[in-house]
């Protein structure tokens, strides 16, 4: 919320059910490491709040849906026939199956393969073959697919599994001002998220992903080897302001509320302009001269400068991480399993070039930088799971240094270097775990 | 600065245009919906082996890390494709795994050279076997060769396969041939992959 950082969440205390797993600036190896909180995040975390689903152009058609999980649950997101959202748990209220095996697909109903129970795509049961060996007391309506809460902010849609959770727009917070920043650029475009999607499978916990979304410690290090290469053929582009001493230079990390931050570097990528600091990408010349034939080089220049990476990482708690112009969904499988889905965006009513240059651009992180920060994933999950002597993992950068202070747009701000964003989030973790062992 | 240094000013690559994009959906739609080969399209013997030949010395380049040598294979005009979907979409609308042209190629090649490319720290040692190679020809100059191909590979202690089928568009060299299109369609592109930042 605005105006209202959270405390700083530096000194949790040991107590509650899972106290013992922080120390004032360390977590434990647990956390990602024992397949039983694992259980119980999926049950109780990924249970107890907002998670993100989908966005609403990937189901555009009335009865449109598509297969998401929340927290491994099976969910279908659909478009119900009159327009509305509906979610529903892909689990047959008869024996368990799934009701749905379509990754996506148009619908208004979904009939179970295992013995034909059939079901509307708001949830209710329509139809169960030889109903009468059911008895005469038999309701139908009993057996509706169990639906569960949904609410979309500007096309993001989530959904809760416990209807006990506080508005989306509550629950976005600062987020919500971020999100608004991102969609408001070029005129106010719609986005749309029907270009396809990378899936990376990453043998980690999905938190290793979230901590390293909001790092903005690593880019130099970790990737090097991109870089490098872009520097030696184009000179002084893209993230080169992290050569120089990157915790003095005006890059950001911010404290969003309810455990949402980001890592904000519009400040160096956006100065003066992000498609001329974009290294060259697959078809830059050729693109950016048919724009300027027909709009004039002023008018192209904006168009591109608005559809190069936006300089912000959006990480909305838990699953939900907005880098660039992409949209990253995590859908955790197993404590050491993580798919992160990296959904690309065009944007409605673009010129044709605007689009196939974002759609390059959206290759470029994914295939030069994001392989080496999954293969640090997996580096940091053996070394976490296997060496059970070394119990705890630090994170308390910028937590005693006094560098932090409230912004003039009213949030908390630290160095990009900080841990900011884990005491973040794992602060929004204890909350939400906590409450529910509370229940 | 790294040995890969040549110039601050990269020459002007631009034939990644809309319509070079128009080329590659209609090419892949073709591909797709190709039947038996018709006759007037079947190479002679002697270019069905040498494209064989050619293949294999590709794959056997790749399996040996030799890339610059296999980066040399290919033309100045060149694409590398990775798609992300199954469906043979047009690359104007669908984001790939690799969409390269010859100079993002060079800079692939560039990033695991530099010693410093964590996610082939160590690197992933691969065997790549083709198979079912088919060769239409495609005007004097060109042919096509599709194949499958099945990629054993082996990071850190995990073993694991690639699959899928590969697309060329092999243009005449003298007695050899140069990649002009190289289309790599893992069979499972549109589902959780594993580290793929070795080359395919």
């Amino acid at each position: 919320m605005p105006g209202t950082p959270m405390p700083r969440p530096t000194a949790p205390v040991s107590a509650g059910r899972y106290g013992h797993l922080f120390r004032p600036g360390y977590v434990h190896r647990d956390l990602y490491a024992s397949p039983e909180l694992f259980a119980a995040e999926m049950r109780h975390l990924f249970g107890n709040t907002w998670v993100y689903v989908g966005h609403e152009s990937e189901i555009p058609q009335p009865n449109d849906f598509v297969m998401r999980t929340v927290g491994r649950r099976p969910v279908i997101l659909c478009r119900k026939e009159d327009g509305g959202l509906s979610v529903l748990l892909n689990r047959c209220t008869h024996r368990g199956a799934l009701v749905c095996r379509t990754p996506r697909g148009n619908a208004r109903h979904f009939t179970c393969g295992y013995h034909a129970w059939t079901f509307l795509n708001d949830g209710r049961c329509t139809g169960v073959p030889l109903k009468h060996a059911y008895g005469s007391e038999y309701d139908r309506a009993d057996q509706n697919l169990r639906s569960i809460a949904v609410d979309a902010y500007r096309g993001f849609i989530f959904a809760s599994v416990s209807p006990h959770v506080p508005p989306l727009v509550e629950h976005l917070a600062g987020a919500r001002d971020f999100l608004d920043q991102w969609l408001d650029r070029d005129g106010a475009r719609p986005v749309l998220v029907q270009n396809g999607d990378m899936q990376f499978q990453t043998h980690a916990n999905w938190k290793t992903v979230y901590d390293n979304a909001g790092d903005g410690y690593h880019p130099p290090f970790s990737h090097t080897s991109m870089l490098r290469v872009f520097a030696d053929r184009y000179g002084d582009v893209d993230m080169q302001y992290y050569a120089k001493n990157f915790d003095e230079s005006p890059l950001l990390s911010k404290d969003l509320g309810r455990g949402h931050t980001t890592l904000d570097q519009r400040p160096a990528m956006h100065a003066e302009s992000a498609w001329r600091r974009q290294h060259v990408s697959p078809g830059r010349e050729a693109l950016e001269a048919a724009l300027v034939d027909r709009y004039g080089a002023e008018e192209a220049l904006r168009m591109l400068d608005a559809s190069t990476g936006s300089g912000l990482n959006l990480n909305i708690f838990p699953n939900l991480l907005i880098i660039g112009n992409q949209i990253q969904m995590l859908e955790p499988v197993a404590v050491n399993r993580t798919v992160v889905r990296w959904f690309s965006t065009t944007l409605d009513g673009a010129p044709p070039e605007i689009n196939a240059t974002r759609l390059r651009l959206q290759e470029d992180f994914p295939s030069f930088g994001e392989v080496d920060d999954t293969a640090q994933f997996e580096s940091c999950q053996h070394g976490l799971e296997d060496v059970p002597e070394l119990e705890w993992v630090d994170i308390r950068r910028h937590m005693d240094t006094g560098a932090g202070r409230t912004d003039t747009d009213g949030y908390w701000r630290e160095p990009i270097s900080s841990d900011l964003h884990l005491r973040c989030y794992y602060g929004a973790w204890r909350r939400i775990m906590e409450e529910a062992a509370a229940r | 600065m790294s040995d890969a240094r040549r110039t601050l000013v990269p020459p002007t690559r631009g034939y990644f245009d809309l319509d070079h994009y128009g080329t590659l959906a209609a090419l892949v739609q073709e591909w797709r919906s190709l039947g038996e080969i018709p006759p007037e399209r079947l190479p002679t013997a002697e270019d069905h082996a040498s494209v064989c030949r050619f293949l294999h010395y590709e794959a056997r380049l790749l399996d040996a890390a030799r890339l610059p040598e296999w980066l040399a294979l290919f033309t100045d005009d060149c694409v590398y494709w990775l798609p992300t979907d199954v469906d043979g979409a047009d690359p104007r609308k669908v984001v790939s795994w690799e969409m390269n042209d010859r100079r993002r190629l060079e800079e692939r090649v560039e990033r695991l050279g530099t010693g410093r490319a964590y996610s082939q720290a160590p690197p992933t040692r691969t065997t790549h076997l083709y198979a079912n190679i088919e060769v239409l020809t495609a005007g004097v100059t060109e042919v096509h060769a599709l194949c499958t191909f099945l990629i054993q590979t082996h990071l850190a202690g995990r073993v694991s396969q690639r699959s899928g089928s590969n697309g060329f568009v092999l243009r005449r060299a003298g007695r050899s041939w140069q990649i002009v299109v190289k289309r790599v369609s893992l069979f499972d592109a549109d589902l959780p992959q594993d580290n793929n930042s070795f080359t395919l």
